[in-house]
């Protein structure tokens, strides 16, 4: 692929943030505007008029433009999807409201489920049924089906969802169904869950079926103003849109699978620190993506982020896991460690500071902002100990007023008789605590070590508190990517294009045929490869990744097993690979016990040629700005330390902290004695804490 | 510095929390991976419980707490070294079953002791009779292990494991687990550790104070919220052959809580007779629950409620009573503390609910000869709250989940042909109770299956609170032949389908005082029918202006 403009656009949930590169010239342009949620597509295209004329480029010169947005979790958690209804197998209407039965908070009596996105009257049942093996077990009844059809045209539906038990064995009932309502109801969005998410336990099928429905319409409107926008402005450049997985897919097949867009932004950070990683050397990481309302965290293997099948989205209890609606789609696997720069700090019951989850957003925003906020948020206590300053936030666009974090932080520090900066520096210990030890219940989940992983520290408030997080993680160094404070925009420029099937066919390795799996893993590999091929790649730049989920029979909890080509595959190498990856998760093997499989998985990806715009910074020698007084967190007490401007560091520039490197959209505090310096690939790496 | 302390707390807490979830990613059972039915806690070397993981089932609440006694009685401190680790399965001093597997680990800093790390894990199998109701002594559920050392000095406990072996059915996945235990363990041991050596603390008894101090003040001022007295509560299930009562006076008096059971049924001759820790852990889990205590369990927010039961009944059983399905008493516990606090509570109470999960296990032989034994567990509906309905098919007070109908189809020759919510379950009432579910399952084995069933709430409705009405009972037959199923086994031939309504929850509140909009909703969603609500609700569909065909 050539790839000579690329442009990158990032929706978030405040601003949309916009990439130019030129690998030209090296020219790389960025704007931030204010996202304009009604219609997401007027801030991009406004965005990249002002891209195109900073870069004195014209429409034309676009070869690439890569694309994330929020509209799909916003249209959940808001409520404004389509009008949907859900097919299912007679029997199962309430499929969506049982879930699983369960409550994910024991001691609070008060809590309350997810409503289903679909409500009763718009779920229901056809005559049908297949088996677990796969076999029909009653034929789909036409005039049951009919009827279903009729009662959707009456409930005016635009969206239908189909999710029939045991379809992830057998999707053909699901598939003349779907062609059925297709004849009948052309104008309705269509979601069948054998194409969305063939995998078993058909409460989270379904659930993901019905959410791919509800905003199916949604998006597709979306795309479409999108794409007319662009070619009223001449640019034809081939638009490519970001998956949660990391992967970038032509608008057609988002647009089949909106619900695979949900996480876009997110797992462009993830995927940009495995990049930039990638570039100094480093293979295995812990990214840390910290911004105003969240903390974001993903583990990053070999180079790649670590993707699950396994999601949950809009929580409607307090933030608490459980209580939103499950979607199992490929989705990098980043867990929320907790508070941003806007969350707010208060006492709690018993008497200790506690952080978040409430937020102040940007409005009010933090007291400091001097908009009305009067709480006291984590950016105030980052003001008061000097970790922020309040001249040169945003590299001086806004300035903060010193004064008012001081009062809202008054609150706090007054009930606990300490000093403001007292309290200021206990704040920022908590919010530093808290996501360390949601990083190791996460880390431990997945049976990884944090403390042989580098942190990699971006979004606006990252590089403020990773020193502090990762000497509670005992992690080896820390290291700042350049342009930190838009890390997810530049991130959908290094992302492969990619997609990924699997299928569910759970199974003892003893009984797997291989023939029989090697014929269906290679219908997913073309389907897969057909995908990534439809977005402009060289059939032979693909390259396809197989592998298979298992666990000793009696388990519950399926490991993931990278697999050789299928033709290397015999019962005996899987489960070899099993028992090797087992070993190493969790320093022990079961002898004597079988091994089951469960889901096959097929990933195709083409490489995008990479980033070529890391211009090395002149050697300067007045990268030192002044001194500015901050809290030392070695001798906890406030001293004067070095500033340094990030655009002036030579290339071969190292020092000892404490000390401040600044940059306009965030700023690296080593509070401490540390050592810092440049890396090869231009990123700044803190060591020895 | 007390902010310092409470960051060790939260660092103890985490350690628990990293514990019982590696645990659970390990664990062979599937108990434990679909309800956690597992724990992890720290104590002090004298006993006090420090930190417990936030888990899945309230019947591990006091398990643990008491259970560390037993532990230091039989292995004091001068007899254990580093490297040791301690396991006993015994019913009376951890939690009532043999299934439940407690492993203790002494935390040494240096030479001195300054933890123990425990966990408690649901394992698969210990020989006998499995979990039914059969065993009419404990001597026929298993084997029982004696507090004993699992590994001493580093080296397993050939003899120990030995008798293991010889004694389960799955004793590869029994040590895999006990195991998995004893790494865990070792990880949060070492934790704690790093956290003495990186703040340069000795030991944790200064933390210890802080943690049992603040917990026991918060719990304390939770429940000054109850005004002092004397209030009686009781509930009956339906039990075996005969209905079981469970009855309690709670006595509270500035801030302490003791709950005397007293008046409760005799032991029974099946598996269904609950030990103390168990009566008890289920007891403050209904007063802090009610309370909105929120605070983290350990030796300080337990100490304020106290709990007797007469010994040799239902609720403290005598050795060796069988207590393997004490689950089905255990689970209605709570109804009869609710009940008794309704009063005094208010709108902060909750009506009565299906109360125990619904168990049902099919065993038979597949179409290739091959043997299968199959568990699915169903939940009913909650009870009402004073401020919201109930919720559906939603287990309460356990925190079992449901097992999918395409995990139970693929696991065994089984064939789930509906789960749906039943309409007019819920009892009605200013908020409406949960609604039960309708289950009907078949089998595809040729020769059918055998079916042993664990019902309750058929004859004894879940009771309405505060002038809401009860939730419809629970009903079970197999079709076609309409022949009702109750507490037993028996065969599920081919052709024929078994039936399982769950009960609903009661209502809360006059169902007079229903809102306008939340009938309407009932009416449209199919919640409640047109006939119901003329019953129960005193309004007919016409006077509501339906116009069914509008959107939301």
């Amino acid at each position: 692929m050539i790839m000579a403009v690329r442009i990158g656009i990032d929706i978030g949930g405040t601003f949309t943030d916009l990439v130019l590169v030129d690998a030209n010239t090296g020219v790389v342009a960025v704007e931030k505007l204010l996202t304009t949620p009604d219609a997401p597509e007027h801030a991009v295209l406004a965005g990249i008029d002002k891209l195109l004329r900073s870069a004195s480029l014209a429409p034309s010169d676009v070869t690439n433009l890569m694309h994330g947005t929020t509209l799909v979790a916003n249209s959940l958690i808001e409520r404004k999807g389509a009008r949907t209804a859900l097919l299912t197998t007679e029997g199962f209407a309430d499929v969506l409201e049982i879930g699983r039965e369960g409550r994910y908070d024991l001691n609070d009596l008060g809590l309350e489920l997810p409503r289903p996105l679909i409500p009763r009257r718009f779920r229901l049942g056809v005559q049908e049924r297949m088996l677990a093996t796969g076999e029909p077990y009653r034929p789909l009844a036409p005039g049951s089906l009919d009827c279903t059809i009729a009662e959707c045209r009456r409930l005016s539906v635009e969206s239908v969802a189909i999710c029939f038990v045991n379809s992830y064995a057998n999707g053909a009932h699901e598939a003349a169904a779907a062609s059925r309502v297709a004849a009948a109801l052309p104008d309705v969005f269509l979601s069948v869950s054998a194409e969305v998410s063939p995998e078993i336990r058909e409460y989270e099928r379904a659930s993901t079926t019905a959410a791919n429905a509800y905003v199916g319409p949604v998006v597709a409107r979306y795309l479409a103003r999108l794409s007319s926008g662009l070619r009223e402005r001449r640019i034809s450049a081939p638009l490519f849109v970001m998956l949660s997985s990391g992967g970038l897919a032509s608008p057609a097949v988002a647009g089949m699978f909106p619900i695979r867009m949900l996480e876009s932004g997110p797992a462009a950070g993830a995927i940009l620190a495995a990049y930039l990683g990638g570039l100094e050397g480093v293979a295995d990481m812990l990214s840390f993506d910290m911004g105003g309302t969240t903390a974001k965290a993903c583990i990053i293997e070999r180079g790649r982020p670590r993707t699950t099948s396994q999601m949950e989205v809009a929580r409607v209890w307090r933030f608490k896991k459980g209580s939103g609606l499950p979607v199992n789609v490929p989705v990098v696997d980043l867990i929320e460690i907790g508070a941003g720069g806007g969350s707010i700090a208060r006492l709690g019951r018993l008497g200790a500071i506690e952080v978040g989850p409430e937020s102040a957003g940007a409005e009010p925003g933090p007291a400091c902002y001097a908009r009305g906020g009067a709480l006291p948020t984590v950016t105030d206590a980052d003001v008061v100990l000097g970790y922020i300053d309040a001249d040169y936030f945003l590299g001086g666009k806004m300035t903060l007023d010193v004064g008012r974090a001081r009062e809202a932080l008054r609150l706090i520090a007054d009930s606990l008789h300490l000093r403001i900066e007292a309290a200021a520096w206990w704040i920022h210990r908590v919010v530093a605590e808290s996501m360390a030890s949601a990083a190791r219940v996460h880390a431990a989940e997945r049976a990884v070590d944090l403390r042989t992983l580098p942190l990699v520290a971006f979004g606006g408030a990252g590089p403020v508190h990773a020193v502090s997080v990762a000497r509670l993680l005992g992690s080896p160094s820390v290291i700042v990517p350049n342009s930190a404070g838009v890390g997810s925009a530049i991130g959908f420029l290094v992302a492969p294009i990619g997609f990924e099937v699997s299928r569910s066919r759970p199974s003892r390795i003893d009984a797997i045929e291989i023939a029989e799996v090697r014929r269906a893993v290679g219908e997913m590999e073309r389907q897969a490869r057909e995908i990534v091929v439809s977005g402009g790649v060289r059939r032979e730049d693909v390259q396809i990744d197989y592998r298979v989920t298992a666990r000793y029979a009696g388990q519950g909890f399926e490991i993931e097993v990278d697999l050789p080509e299928p033709v290397q595959w015999t019962r005996a190498t899987i489960e070899e690979r099993f028992r090797a990856r087992y070993g190493s998760l969790h320093g022990v093997t079961v002898e004597g016990v079988p091994v089951e499989v469960a889901t096959w998985r097929v990933v195709a990806r083409a490489d995008v040629h990479p980033l070529e715009t890391h211009t090395a910074p002149t050697a300067r020698s007045d990268a030192l700005k002044g001194e500015r007084t901050l809290f030392r967190q070695d001798s906890e007490r406030m001293a004067d330390v070095p500033v340094y401007d990030r655009y002036r560091l030579a290339p071969d520039w190292s020092s000892q902290g404490p000390l401040v490197i600044e940059e306009r959209e965030s700023t690296l505090v080593v509070p401490l004695v540390a050592h810092v310096r440049v890396m090869p690939g231009g990123s700044i790496m803190v060591t020895g804490l | 510095m007390d902010l310092r302390l409470d960051l060790m707390w939260n660092r103890l807490l985490a350690a628990t929390n990293e514990q019982a979830a590696t645990l659970m990613r390990a664990a062979f059972s599937p108990i434990v991976r679909e309800a956690g039915d597992l724990s992890a806690c720290v104590f002090l070397p004298t006993g006090e419980m420090l930190a417990q993981a936030r888990t899945g089932t309230p019947g591990h609440i006091n398990s643990m707490a008491n259970a560390i006694h037993h532990f230091i009685e039989a292995f004091p401190p001068e007899t254990l070294a580093p490297g040791d680790v301690l396991v006993t399965n015994d019913p009376h001093l951890t939690s009532g079953q043999l299934h439940d597997h407690t492993v203790v680990t002494p935390v040494f800093h240096g030479e001195k002791l300054v933890a123990f790390v425990g966990s408690l894990c649901h394992l698969t199998d210990v020989g006998g009779r499995g979990l039914g109701i059969e065993a009419s002594s404990q001597f026929e559920e298993g084997l029982c292990i004696p507090i004993s050392k699992l590994v001493e000095r580093g080296v397993l406990n050939d003899l120990l494991v030995r008798v293991i072996r010889a004694n389960v059915r799955t004793p590869r996945e029994n040590l895999g687990d006990l195991l998995a235990q004893t790494a865990g363990n070792a990880a949060a041991g070492s934790a704690i550790v790093e956290m003495l050596e990186s703040l340069g603390v000795p030991d944790l008894t200064e933390l210890g104070r802080h943690i049992i101090e603040t917990s026991e003040k918060a719990t304390r001022a939770a429940i000054r919220k109850i005004p002092d007295g004397r209030y009686h509560g009781s509930v009956v299930s339906d039990g075996i052959e005969e209905p079981i009562l469970l009855q309690c006076a709670v006595e509270v008096c500035d801030g302490h809580v003791h709950v005397d059971w007293t008046g409760s049924s005799g032991p029974s001759p099946h598996g269904i007779n609950v030990v103390l820790n168990y009566t008890h852990a289920y007891t403050s889990y209904a007063i802090s629950c009610l309370v909105g205590a929120d605070v983290p369990n350990n030796t300080g927010s337990l100490r304020p409620i106290t709990v007797y039961a007469v010994p040799g009944s239902i609720v403290n059983a005598r050795w060796p009573a069988s207590v393997a399905a004490r689950h089905i008493v255990g689970h209605f516990l709570p109804m009869a503390i609710i009940n008794a606090l309704a009063e005094p509570m208010g709108e902060r109470g909750v009506a009565e609910g299906a109360a125990n999960i619904w168990l049902t296990q099919y065993r038979g032989t597949t179409v290739d000869g091959q043997s299968f034994s199959f568990a699915m567990s169903a939940a009913g509906g909650m009870g009402a709250r004073g401020d919201k309905d109930g919720l559906s098919a939603t287990a309460f007070p356990s925190g079992v989940m449901g097992i999918p109908a395409e995990i139970a189809e693929s696991s065994a020759p089984l064939l789930v042909l509906e789960r749906s919510l039943i309409p007019d379950s819920g009892g009605a009432g200013r908020f409406r109770g949960g609604l039960g579910q309708r289950l009907r399952i078949a089998t595809l084995a040729p020769g059918g299956a055998t079916v042993s069933v664990l019902l309750d709430r058929l004859a004894h409705a879940a009771s309405g609170l505060a002038g809401g009405r009860p939730g419809r009972s629970g009903r079970a037959w197999i079709e076609p032949s309409a022949r009702p199923v109750t507490k037993a086994s028996f065969t599920l031939r081919p052709g024929e389908v078994l039936v399982l309504e769950l009960p609903g929850g009661g209502g809360f509140g006059a169902p007079s005082e229903r809102s306008i909009e939340a009938l309407r909703g009932d009416l449209r969603e199919g919640y409640v029918t047109g006939e119901a609500m003329e019953r129960d609700y005193i309004t007919t569909p016409a006077r509501l202006i339906i116009d069914s065909a509008s959107g939301e």
